[in-house]
């Protein structure tokens, strides 16, 4: 039954259109969603049924379970991006379609990372200085979570990602990577560690040793294969938005640290990779490295939301399938987001960028994206950094952040296409990885910061 | 056989219009076809695929920069260390990454971050570009740009010349995405508009050459349309009828259209650098009807009725045309002997071409003489012994007394000597015909300076590859091309090949990258460079490169997982003493260091040098073969034909002689024996003897008329199958002769010039060589009247009377 009877499917559109032009009204076509979200309330009031129900979008075609195959994506194509489409149609992938999450609140967000977004917005939220960096309105800097929770303009959907990657003060991820080749066999498979600890911005709201221009540590640390294994790199970054990070790399076998160039944003760290650093978390540079902000359409989209954390399976690890030899994809869940913005940005600060701008794919359900496409100088697509989040709940299986009942929210997987040569890059996120590697989120910050994040530090993860 | 061939001429005469029915729907079904013909040059198939060389290149395709295109920027008057020339060179770096199908992660220059330097610091290394984020300006900035190169080796030997005059900008395409006459046009576009008074910009490298290979396709089509209409006319102004004129054309239109049909059908990509062939099927297609339709008008002079004619001409004309059209397809498809695939399918294509002509040349030739109207010059073109006809048969009874009688003992003797000259001079003949650049195109072509101005400034393109080649299942604890054993075999290779009596101009392996990995990690000091033998120190220096790296950056020296490798030796040159020098120095190394070593197999080689040597390689192992089959091929078809072994042997011998003194000729002017010539030469074997076929036949028919008289028999087949071979060799003379002229391809031309000679050499062997061997044998096959050439007929109705040859040898 049509709850809302006198929108017609055209209504959503137009709506999206005009908010993508203006760029002032926030999220929601019947009324703003963002007050629902705030007050923990289902999101249902703000869309009319055909944004929340993939079987009403696609007039039955489509039901909630069905996988999405190359022999029925012509009903969700106008929900596809570029790359999502191609890989169903031309490479085998499939999909398998869930329900649209309405209860944001608790089930698209942490606690403690919601918590801190809506201290920060009771205290009068962000906003850009003169030089373009967040402030609060206060004008002090940023102190937690998310800062625009319902973004207006690309600058704001876009800061919400740069500023806070894994929507925690400390995150410890077991990562396994897997480069396949336009063939379909495996070049390299690498076990490493990726931490990230926030300086600043932090959902406690301290900042870490008084280190106030700075915005996070971060470290990667190889373990696997036994060739790069202890081989780290530590990177710095500035909370001053217009500023490279500091990127050094660690040799165990040299005892050296090696120095990277701070605008090296296009290479990968390690070789067979399709990601650059500059794709990480859609937002691998400092946002104001890039430039020509502008939101390119507001319109609903198949995102992986959800459900794709395997917790019952060992090591956490995902099906495959597709591709040359059955291998490509993930095996993934994908579910009707009803309002996604789509921001595109160009690598303005980079004057022998190999790219010619990328587009963010953001649900404005939680501000987190989940294509990040990346384009060559000609506009053809390259690469995607596609990127599966949610919380760690698997059927009757759900991890809470430690001493707590709250579900930990991450990232779940990520697969980095190459359209242009036909490699994938997978980006597993396991239960452990060689060397022992665990999963850690939010551990106190004085007993991690001397041991991983220092250059130091990483010196000492390859003592052989 | 006789009376089966009989039956049918009549029945094809009787049912035209049945034949028409069927003609017309073959050539529909081929027309259909056309719609997917695709001509392109696929060059990895222009390589003959069994050549141990070749199966190197095969198997590790990426070595030697097959797809990667070089621009280089010259500053004419002095160095690049200004920001005029920095400038050009950041902007074509930047312009080529928008070129379509290039692979962004390859592009490098002295402008991008993939060109680097490094300097040690307390804490370890500092890597660097060796340019910031705009091109420097000041003389400060300027010097230290200079000084940063210096200390990047690989920018100093491969991206700045040694005076420090050029630069190179490397772009590595996309095979899988590529177009490569848009990328090219888009590169070339580039180049152009780079040029000033101040700077030389050139454009080389494989998918360069590809390119223009592509651009030129449509002089193809403009030539061919050019030589369509030369033939044309030269037929009309020979014919001067309406008649003999639009016959040969339709007929070769619709052999055209088979042929090609075929193609596209079974959508095999067609060879365009081989179009001079079915250029020449063009102009033989023409031949054949020439020779039909003069026979037919002859035999209608005779007899005055038109459908009788017709009937009896496809009779006595159908054995040798079908078995001259059949040495044709010989020639053309035994060329894929040579395990060529280009060459495979080519036969494929210009073989069933040559086939088509069969129908066309016997049956539609027949409905169209008898469709069309009678001509008005008949006699003029049978037997007039005035105007440029008779002047042509006075020429030819002229020429017919120096193969009998008492002259061709002198003749015979010249000939002999001219034999044995031939014999000894061709034997000798060198294999190869090297060429700086590619043989594709002129030496002064655009590509083929670029290329030699590419080699005077910097290593250059003629590499030869050593491969290290990992075993199946190794690697699983240290990737091949970074284990201990493969980096020590490549270094001794290095030091071997470089300390021999023939060293390379250069050397580069994937250990030259680990050692300075190695120095710059270790503090920076020289004497870092060497690495210890011990696999986890080798393993680091690997790593110390590679990480924060893409691996195509190393795409020269190893593969992207690291695991097959290659040392890369650059020459001075491609001349055949330094192909042979270069492989006799690096098999004796390869010997030294054992080809079988537990991870990996060394396998000797790829690159321009060991793929020039595979293509002399199947020119040497192939051109006896081919040449030899063919002949026995012919001699048996022949000797079937003739029912005598003799039959056969007088067709090959001038066929053969002509070879011979084509190769002799090559020798003495210092061409080398290449795939090229080995083409022409049995194209022009299966083309020439049906010159011989032509006039033997005739012989046979002649003799008869004249009472067993050998002379007037010769002077009455030269008269009139020689007046008909003289003018099939012009047309096709006419047909090759703006391929050398107009042709950009030297490829091409240098295979129609070769034609030309040929055809023109079998022309004159078959004038007076096949009647002198025919007077001092006497063959008694022709004294038969049994055989299938021009048999069941009373041929004397139709063969000039002997009282008229009398006077006609009177007369000259």
């Amino acid at each position: 039954m049509f709850r809302i009877g006198k929108y017609d499917f055209n209504y959503s559109r137009r709506v999206f259109m005009e908010k993508a032009a203006k760029g002032t009204a926030g999220a929601g076509v019947l009324c703003s969603s963002w007050p629902l979200i705030a007050q923990g309330a289902s999101i249902k009031k703000a869309y009319p049924d055909e944004l929340i129900s993939i079987e009403m979008q696609t007039k039955g075609k489509v039901k909630v379970g069905d996988i999405i195959s190359k022999d029925n994506v012509q009903y969700v194509k106008h929900l596809c991006d570029p790359f999502l489409y191609r890989q169903i149609t031309e490479q085998g992938r499939k999909i398998k379609i869930r329900a649209t999450t309405l209860d944001v609140t608790e089930k698209m967000y942490s606690r403690p990372f919601w918590e801190a977004t809506m201290r920060g917005q009771a205290a009068g939220g962000a906003k850009f200085d003169a030089d373009g960096n967040l402030i609060t309105v206060g004008g002090k800097k940023w102190t937690g979570g998310s800062p625009f929770p319902d973004p207006k303009t690309a600058l704001e959907a876009t800061i919400n990602l740069t500023l806070a990657w894994g929507r925690a003060d400390m995150t410890q991820y077991a990562v396994r990577e897997t480069e396949i080749n336009a063939a379909g066999d495996i070049d390299y498979r690498y076990d490493f560690s990726w931490m990230e600890l926030m300086v600043q911005s932090r959902t406690d709201g301290q900042v870490l040793r008084n280190q106030n221009d700075l915005l996070r540590q971060q470290v990667v640390w190889f373990t696997s294969t036994e060739d790069v294994a202890g081989t780290s790199f530590l990177s710095t970054w500035y909370y001053d938005q217009r500023k490279m990070p500091d990127l050094y790399g660690y040799l165990p076998q040299f005892r050296r640290v090696r120095q990277f160039p701070a605008n090296q944003r296009f290479e990968p760290l390690v070789p067979g990779a399709t990601w650059f650093l500059t794709d990480a978390w859609a937002a691998g540079d400092p946002m104001l490295t890039w430039g020509d902000y502008k939101v390119v359409e507001i319109r609903p989209a198949l995102m992986a939301a959800g459900g794709n954390w395997k917790g019952k399976r060992p090591n956490w690890e995902k099906g495959r399938h597709g591709g040359p030899k059955g291998n490509t994809f993930f095996d993934t869940e994908f579910e009707l987001a009803p309002e996604v913005m789509v921001v595109e940005a160009k690598p303005t600060g980079f004057p022998r960028a190999p790219a010619g701008f990328k587009r963010m794919w953001i649900d404005l359900r939680n501000s987190m994206y989940c294509a990040d496409i990346r384009y060559d100088r000609n506009g053809k697509e390259w690469v995607n950094f596609e990127t599966g989040s949610g919380q760690l709940t698997d059927g009757d299986l759900t991890l809470y952040y430690e001493g707590t009942k709250d579900p930990i929210w991450s990232w779940n997987y990520v697969l980095s296409a190459d359209i242009q040569t036909g490699r994938m890059t997978q980006i597993e996120h396991a239960e452990k990885v060689a060397g022992g590697i665990k999963n850690r989120w939010n551990v106190p910050a004085e007993e991690v910061y001397d041991k991983y994040f220092t250059q130091k530090a990483v010196a000492s993860f390859g003592k052989i | 056989m006789k009376a089966a061939i009989n039956r049918f001429s009549a029945w094809v005469v009787n049912h035209a219009m049945i034949m028409w029915v069927i003609m017309a729907a073959f050539t529909l079904f081929f027309a259909i076809g056309l719609r997917t013909v695709d001509i392109r040059t696929v060059f990895s198939d222009l390589l003959p695929k069994d050549d141990p060389y070749v199966k190197v290149f095969s198997d590790h395709p990426n070595f030697g920069n097959p797809l990667t295109m070089t621009v280089m920027v010259k500053r004419k008057d002095g160095k690049i260390y200004n920001s005029e020339t920095l400038k050009k060179i950041w902007n074509l770096t930047r312009d080529i990454d928008l070129a379509p199908g290039v692979d962004h992660d390859t592009i490098i220059s002295i402008t991008t971050e993939k060109a680097r330097y490094a300097e040690a610091t307390p804490l370890g290394v500092n890597m660097q570009p060796v340019m910031g984020d705009r091109v420097p300006t000041t003389p400060e900035e300027l010097e230290d740009l200079r000084r940063r190169i210096e200390q990047s080796p690989n920018a100093k030997t491969f991206l700045v010349s040694r005076d420090e005059s050029a630069a190179v900008i490397q772009a590595t395409f996309l095979e899988s995405k590529v177009d490569w006459g848009k990328a090219f046009a888009f590169v070339q576009n580039l180049v152009e508009k780079a040029r000033d008074k101040d700077h030389e910009v050139y454009l080389a490298g494989q998918p360069a050459l590809i390119g223009w290979v592509y651009k030129l396709r449509a002089q193809i089509g403009w030539i061919f349309i050019a030589t369509f209409c030369a033939l044309t006319v030269v037929l009309a102004l020979y014919m001067r009828n309406f008649g003999g004129t639009v016959t040969p054309v339709i007929c070769s239109v619709v052999a055209g259209i088979w042929g090609f049909g075929l193609a596209g059908w079974i959508r095999s990509p067609i060879e365009p650098l081989l179009l001079v062939v079915p250029v020449l099927l063009v102009a033989r297609t023409f031949s054949h009807c020439v020779q039909y339709s003069e026979r037919y008008y002859e035999i209608l002079a005779h007899v005055r009725n038109k459908k009788k004619a017709v009937e009896i001409c496809m009779s006595v004309m159908m054995v040798p045309s079908v078995f001259g059209i059949i040495t044709d397809f010989l020639g053309i498809t035994l060329i894929a002997m040579a395990p060529i695939p280009a060459m495979e399918r080519f036969a494929l294509f210009a073989g069933w071409w040559a086939i088509a002509i069969i129908p066309n040349g016997v049956i539609l030739i027949s409905l169209l003489l008898l469709a069309l109207p009678t001509p008005k010059n008949i006699d003029k073109l049978v037997g007039q012994d005035t105007g440029l006809h008779g002047a042509i048969r006075n020429w030819l009874l002229a020429l017919a007394k120096i193969t009998y009688g008492k002259p061709a003992f002198l003749t015979a003797g010249f000939f002999a000597v001219l034999a044995v000259a031939a014999t000894y001079l061709a034997i000798q003949i060198k294999i190869g015909n090297p060429v700086e650049g590619s043989n594709v195109l002129f030496p002064d072509s655009e590509y083929n300076m670029a290329v030699k101005a590419i080699n005077r400034n910097f290593p250059g393109v003629n590499t030869l590859e050593i491969v290290i080649e990992a075993k199946p299942g190794a690697g699983q604890k240290w990737r091949v091309a970074r284990s201990e054993e493969a980096s020590f075999v490549r270094t001794k290779l290095q030091a071997l090949i470089e300390s021999s009596e023939h060293p390379p101009r250069a050397t580069l392996s994937f250990t030259d990258y680990m050692m300075e990995g190695n120095r710059l990690f270790s503090g920076g000091s020289p004497k870092w460079l060497p690495l210890d033998p011990d696999p986890q120190a080798v393993n680091a220096a690997g790593t110390s490169v590679t990480m924060g790296s893409n691996p195509k950056n190393f795409a020269n020296v190893s593969d992207y997982a690291f695991q097959n490798s290659t040392v890369s030796l650059w020459y001075a040159d491609n001349k055949q003493e330094t192909v042979d020098n270069a492989l006799a120095t690096a098999k004796k190394a390869v010997d030294a260091v054992g080809v079988d070593h537990k991870d990996f197999t060394v396998r000797l080689g790829t690159g321009l040098i060991a793929l020039q040597q595979s293509m002399n390689n199947v020119t040497e192992r192939f051109h006896y073969r081919i040449l030899g089959a063919l002949s026995l091929v012919i001699v048996i078809l022949a000797s079937l034909v003739y029912r005598s072994v003799i039959g056969g042997l007088l067709l090959i011998i001038p066929v053969l002689l002509s070879n011979f003194l084509l190769f002799a000729a090559m020798n003495i002017v210092g061409v080398g024996l290449d795939i090229n010539s080995l083409m022409v030469a049995a194209v022009a074997v299966g083309v020439g003897i049906d010159y011989d076929i032509y006039l033997l036949s005739r012989i046979c028919e002649e003799y008869h008329a004249h009472d067993g008289d050998w002379k007037r028999t010769i002077a009455a087949s030269l008269s009139t199958t020689g007046k008909a071979i003289l003018f099939t060799a012009t047309v096709v003379l006419v047909g090759l002769t703006p391929w050398y002229f107009m042709s950009d391809l030297k490829f091409m031309s240098d295979m129609s010039i070769l034609l030309l000679i040929l055809v023109t050499i079998n022309m004159i062997m078959a004038l007076v060589v096949l009647p002198l061997l025919v007077w001092f044998i006497k063959p008694k096959f022709a004294t038969r009247t049994d055989l299938i050439v021009g048999e069941s007929y009373d041929l004397s109705d139709f063969t000039a009377k002997g009282s008229e040859i009398d006077s006609m040898m009177a007369k000259v």
